[in-house]
């Protein structure tokens, strides 16, 4: 999947994903994808939440070892 | 300026001293739903964290400016940032330190019997619903259903000036890991279980509870019967003491029975826990307190600070303690018990000693509340 914004946010813990997360969508331009990794397990329900909460779609996520990754496009 | 942290123990004593409290939950909708810090009289709202990053004055509206607002997350670090947040603003505010991971591990002991001859002592650990009990008589202590963090006992035992002499487990737990056997290896004292729900473990050492009619805590002070009450599972024991205290396991509760289906076979299970309630613990007195090893709701706690009630009590509130129709009770029982503990295979692999984790692993297998209560209204 072709991402217009990679965010690292492996080995962060909560708040920071989500922090990072937002700060970088927040220079993306609608419809754009933001791909974020993370490390923290936590970030799984917290950011199927935001990315509801702030009305942008989760268009893919998935996890290897220990990695999630979350694709995020842009309202 | 540093926010004021908030340990659970301070916490606490703050939700018992009447004092006016307001609880920010700013973990995400779905896991403030599923399980948050509840107490009579304590108001407590969910506004997620990542609220917070929107620079939006609406998500202040209805945070009181004249009540300590106490902010609570998963492990403390989005409660802190908002906390921070809100600091800036001015609200009178801490935060949970180490969050509802702390919280998940806090015991709070209440003594519900102090005669001349025998003390009892509850430890609520309330984040999790999970009871368990202290036996004291003669300077000597018995522990049942011990959870695993085995210093709250430790330490009880020294404050009290006793020594644990027998540790037991009224049953194979699912929802939460036992203290038991590892309490017993470190005072040096008896580890019982029923030897049915141990069948095949390996590893661990244990008394088996069924050849024991009687333990004797102190002289002759605290007579403790093991009485044989299956249906939670094969082989739950309840436990008498004094002929007066029914430390009663996961059989029967406060606000009900203990759900008969997590070895697969409810409707057998649901039978073994019929002859429990009519055959079994029909015997015992309507003045019998009953002390279960959980609870399901807040309410549970009687007013004098404890998980208890008489049997006559629930006999008079439970329906299904009056369904003495065979079918209908286990179609009651069998067919009500809803989700399943969290971990519970796993959990129960690690009670029997077949499985070993790390503390770390641990926490994170127990988090979340109890769910071995079946609830009828």
């Amino acid at each position: 999947m072709q991402a217009d914004l990679v965010v690292d946010a492996k080995g962060l813990s909560c708040p920071m994903p989500i922090v990072k997360a937002k700060k970088s969508i927040d220079t993306l331009s609608s419809g754009q994808v933001m791909q974020l990794e993370a490390t923290d397990k936590g970030a799984v329900n917290d950011f199927q939440a935001w990315v509801k909460q702030t009305g942008n779609e989760m268009v893919h996520m998935d996890e290897e070892n220990g990695v999630y990754r979350f694709f995020v496009k842009k309202a | 300026m540093a926010v004021a942290t908030i340990n659970s123990q301070e916490l606490h004593n703050k939700i018992n001293s009447g004092e006016s409290i307001f609880i920010l939950d700013v973990r995400n909708p779905s896991d403030f739903n599923d399980w948050k810090i509840e107490a009579q009289h304590l108001v407590s709202v969910n506004i997620p964290y990542f609220d917070f990053l929107e620079e939006d004055d609406a998500v202040y509206q209805g945070l009181p400016h004249d009540t300590e607002i106490v902010v609570i997350c998963a492990k403390g670090g989005s409660a802190q940032m908002v906390a921070e947040q809100l600091d800036e603003k001015g609200y009178h505010v801490s935060f949970l330190e180490l969050g509802m991971l702390e919280w998940s591990q806090f015991y709070n002991p209440v003594t519900v019997y102090e005669g001349e001859n025998m003390k009892l002592i509850q430890l609520n650990r309330l984040a999790k619903g999970c009871l368990s009990y202290m036996v004291i008589s003669g300077g000597e202590a018995l522990v049942v259903d011990a959870n695993r963090h085995v210093d709250e006992y430790t330490k009880l035992a020294v404050s009290e000036n006793v020594q644990i002499k027998h540790v037991l487990d009224t049953h194979l737990h699912a929802d939460h890991i036992s203290g038991g056997a590892e309490l017993a290896k470190a005072t040096g004292a008896q580890y019982y279980i029923s030897s049915s729900e141990m069948q095949g473990a390996t590893g661990l050492d244990y008394k088996p509870l069924e050849q024991f009619e009687a333990l004797k805590v102190g002289a002759v002070e605290a007579k403790v019967l093991a009485i044989p009450t299956p249906g939670h599972t094969p082989g739950s024991t309840s436990v008498l003491v004094n002929d007066q205290f029914l430390l009663s396991g996961d059989t029967i509760f406060v606000g009900g029975l203990g759900r008969p289906d997590l070895g697969g076979k409810a409707r057998e299970w649901a039978q073994s826990l019929y002859d429990t309630v009519f055959t079994k613990v029909a015997n015992l007195s309507d003045e019998t307190v009953v002390l279960p090893t959980h609870f399901a709701d807040i309410k549970e706690i009687n007013d004098n600070g404890y998980v208890g009630a008489t049997l006559g009590a629930i006999r008079a509130s439970n329906e299904v303690m009056r369904t003495e129709n065979r079918e209908a009770f286990t179609e009651m029982v069998a067919g009500a018990s809803g989700a399943t503990p969290p971990n519970f295979e796993e959990i129960v692999g690690i009670n029997r000693g077949d499985i070993h984790v790390t503390p770390e692993k641990a926490t994170e297998l127990e988090i979340g509340p109890n769910r071995c209560a079946v609830h009828h209204s």
